[in-house]
């Protein structure tokens, strides 16, 4: 078995074999078929609840992950938005002095959140110019009719 | 309708997302339908060259029994209940139920015809240049039972 916690090196690991392999093509091709395959939960949550439900679905997941981030929920806006003040994720990878990140790492939150939440008419967005500081923005919000 | 925020600092809680499990599996998969076997056991070998060098450095430094620490503090987290026994030239691990399985068949998570290799693999790979030899005696995939040692190579 590998640690839960030692999950995202083997995830940075593999975008970097996948790359080797494929290019990086490969690599948006795996992000697109984990997004189908592995989300479920997000899915069902943001389809069922809207905003909301991408607020059960973070609420759960960013805390299990114990990120440090702010997260703000405002429905009559249409609106969720988060600041994340340190990646759990990109701040390991940057704090282990024996591997290299993957360099595009941050850009599967982009493809595989997008790819659940767009079709169920929500928009997404994220910043990620600052995530080489393990620190992004983001904002999902309701589409206008 | 008042606007709700939820704030938190890493230290409010404990790193233990699991899962990533389900996540990995789909990545063995992935790697498995595209690539086939061997890639997935060349991912994992290439995964723990790079990530358990240092382990492997420990295990190098102080044999079997760095290992025993390791398996010992990743099931104590994820809550796994193992058997160990450990001597210098052997150690055999008994696992009741591996937590990954467990999580991933609890939540319907798929579970990847090859996710042994990432104990299999793993232990023959964190292996690889040390004095010590891994074998998975026993594996079932239902729940992760296994049965896994470690020896001491014969010199030549």
């Amino acid at each position: 078995m590998i640690a839960c916690t030692d999950f995202i090196p083997a995830y940075s690991e593999l975008f970097k074999f996948l790359e080797k392999q494929g290019g990086k093509a490969k690599v948006v091709e795996f992000w697109n078929y984990l997004s189908d395959n592995f989300l479920g939960n997000l899915r069902d949550l943001a389809a069922k609840h809207g905003l909301r439900g991408c607020w059960m679905y973070w609420s759960r997941t960013l805390n299990e992950e114990a990120a440090d981030f702010t997260m703000e929920l405002d429905e009559e806006l249409g609106e969720l938005q988060f600041q994340m003040h340190k990646c759990p994720s990109k701040g390991r990878l940057l704090e282990f002095r024996h591997i290299e990140p993957y360099p595009d790492y941050c850009e599967h939150c982009d493809v595989l959140y997008r790819r659940v939440l767009e079709p169920l008419g929500l928009d997404y967005r994220i910043d990620l110019s600052h995530c080489d500081e393990a620190r992004c923005t983001g904002v999902i919000r309701r589409k206008k009719q | 309708m008042a606007k709700e925020i939820m704030q938190r600092k890493a230290s409010d809680n404990v790193y233990l997302h699991k899962d990533f499990h389900g996540a990995l599996s789909n990545g063995i998969q992935f790697v498995h339908d595209t690539y086939g076997a061997e890639a997935v056991r060349q991912y994992l070998r290439q995964f723990v060259a790079a990530f358990y060098a240092p382990l492997k450095a420990e295990i190098k430094r102080r044999g079997l029994a760095a290992l025993k620490d390791h398996f010992e503090k990743m099931y104590r987290a994820e809550g796994g209940v193992i058997h160990i026994t450990c001597s210098d030239d052997e150690l055999r691990l008994e696992v009741e139920a591996c937590p990954a399985v467990m999580h991933m068949r609890q939540h319907g998570y798929k579970i990847a015809e090859l996710f042994y290799e990432t104990t299999k693999t793993v232990n023959e790979a964190l292996c690889d240049g040390t004095p010590f030899a891994a074998e998975l005696i026993q594996y079932d995939d239902a729940n992760g039972h296994s049965i896994q040692r470690f020896y001491r190579r014969k010199q030549s």
